[in-house]
């Protein structure tokens, strides 16, 4: 690979394998590439290996082989320093949100700004924006705790795409979320891919991928089994 | 500009957010350093009492006679070869008995008949003013007795070895006291924030994800354990100064007060041990976020 394509990659796996103890074959040879402003969806059942992949991005945990990069970058080198920079740069909606239960939804949001020394009207304007992107507006004082498992999941949504980072890593973010706010995230996704943002999705609902004309990958047993440009070539197969 | 207001919004937020621990932090440190200070106190005060007392203190050392000047030349030279002094002074018999009538004042009559060399000749040794020239004055009287001629040698003993032994006891209790201080702070901080960081873990590990530097999850508590330092050191001195004046307003007139005036710390003083304070509990907090946040 040239460097000058080696640029034009924000995310790279080379047969990247990760074994859990005592030998649960989370991944196995998975190279992958993914462009800046590109927007992935990774399918498959539960355990084939989808939240693995997206921890691994964001150096959560490490691969027992191969290499993982991120724009140009392989983690594994990484310094403790740069890995919190590179986190910075990361938006990660967890499956299971990772919200601070006692705390307002705002205080959630800003957190993420917070750690990036973003200035305090920002935050303010920020918080507020997204909370009416994602239908929240009226919760911003209430107490995660106290949401439905659909607010929540906004809510963690919304934290990940604070800083407007350049890596969007997203892990079944739409499982709990009626068709409406399915709807606003994927716009809000979408509008974050226009703006250069790289975006990969964890997901078992068909419905925000298929259409989509975005790149589909499926994996099976922690491996890629099938790799599709979207729904017409999918389509053109069966 | 905007990482010192994320910190200071952080540390403040974390304050109010354990406030009922925070308090019974701070009101240790407080009783610590109200305990310590006022040992401190009451040491400083007895040391200005030791050198005011070592403004009258002298040796009185009564010769078989009169010295001649090459004889009084030799003992000031013996003396001042021991140690260093003040002054010394030889009092001829004539002096003595002039002093003794004054003091007699209206009684004076009673010397009346006595001749004028009854007392004995003496030499008064003024040691250098400090407290240790209470602890080297029995020394020094040892010293003296052996001098050839000297009869008896006269110093208020007994009050000044009770004394001595008073500010020694005094002493122990002031490092004791420190000693407790320096732990108390240091363990009931590194304590208190070893819980908060523990009932924190789950936020630790989401700012870790988020990309938090270990400056900005340390800071808050080091703030935290530095700010308890202060405020405690704080208040305990307040509470000390409060004490004393209720004190001083209580007994003033009393025979104690008139005769030595105790003060209150001086700033200087002040500042140190609220620096000092500030700074162990700071410490206590770093060891604390040292052993568990490992960012």
């Amino acid at each position: 690979m040239t460097e000058s394509s080696r640029k034009n990659i924000m995310v790279e796996l080379i047969k990247v394998g990760k074994v859990y103890p005592p030998d649960v074959e989370a991944l196995t040879e998975i190279s992958l590439s993914v462009s800046p402003g590109e927007m992935l969806f990774l399918t498959g059942k539960s355990g084939a290996g989808k939240t693995t992949l997206l921890r691994l991005l964001c150096r959560i945990e490490q691969p027992d082989k191969g290499l993982v990069e991120i724009d140009g970058m392989e983690l594994g080198k990484l310094s403790r320093h740069k890995v919190q920079q590179l986190r910075r740069r990361i938006g990660m909606a967890y499956q299971d949100f990772k919200l601070l239960p006692e705390r307002t939804v705002a205080r959630n949001i800003a957190l993420a700004m917070e750690v990036t020394y973003q200035k305090k009207s920002f935050i303010r304007r920020q918080t507020r924006t997204l909370l009416d992107r994602l239908g929240l507006k009226s919760k911003a004082r209430a107490r995660t705790a106290d949401l439905s498992r659909g607010e929540q999941q906004r809510v963690a949504i919304a934290r990940a795409l604070a800083n407007n980072p350049d890596l969007i890593l997203a892990d079944e973010p739409t499982g709990n979320l009626d068709a409406e706010s399915t709807a606003r995230v994927m716009e809000l996704f979408d509008e974050h891919r226009r703006r250069g943002a790289t975006i990969l999705i964890a997901t078992h609902d068909p419905s925000i991928y298929s259409d989509s004309g975005h790149r589909v990958l499926e994996l099976k047993d922690g491996r890629i089994v099938e790799q599709e440009k979207d729904h017409e070539s999918r389509g053109e197969k069966e | 500009m905007n990482f010192l207001f994320a910190v200071l919004g952080q540390t403040i937020r974390n304050l109010f957010r354990t406030w009922s621990s925070q308090f019974l932090t701070l009101v240790t440190i407080t009783l610590s350093v109200l305990i310590f200070a006022f040992f401190s106190l009451i040491y400083t005060n007895l040391l200005n009492v030791g050198k005011q007392l070592g403004d009258d203190l002298r040796l009185i050392a009564y010769l078989d006679e009169e010295p001649v000047p090459a004889l009084q030349e030799e003992y000031r030279q013996k003396i001042l070869k021991f140690d260093a002094v003040d002054k010394i002074v030889f009092v001829s018999s004539k002096e003595a008995f002039q002093r003794f009538k004054k003091e007699l004042d209206t009684d004076r009559d009673v010397l009346t008949d006595m001749p004028e060399n009854f007392l004995p000749p003496s030499i008064e040794v003024y040691p250098v003013r400090s407290l240790d020239s209470l602890t080297r004055i029995k020394r020094f009287s040892d010293y003296l007795q052996t001098l050839p001629g000297v009869l008896k040698v006269q110093y208020g003993r007994e009050w000044i070895e009770r004394f001595y032994s008073f500010v020694q006891l005094m002493r122990i209790v002031v490092i004791l006291s420190g000693t407790l201080l320096i732990m108390t702070t240091t363990f009931t901080v590194a304590h208190t924030i070893r819980l908060t960081l523990v009932s924190r873990a789950e936020e630790l590990e989401l700012l870790r994800l988020l990309g938090a530097s270990g400056t900005y999850i340390r800071m808050p508590y080091f703030l935290e354990g530095g700010l308890q330092g202060l405020m405690g050191s704080a208040c305990g001195l307040a509470a000390l100064y409060i004490l004393f004046n209720w004190i001083e307003l209580r007994f003033t007139g009393s025979a104690l007060f008139g005769i030595f005036p105790f003060t209150f710390f001086s700033l200087p003083i002040i500042c140190t041990i609220i620096g000092l304070s500030t700074l162990l509990c700071a410490a206590g907090s770093f060891s604390s976020t040292r052993k568990i946040v490992q960012v």
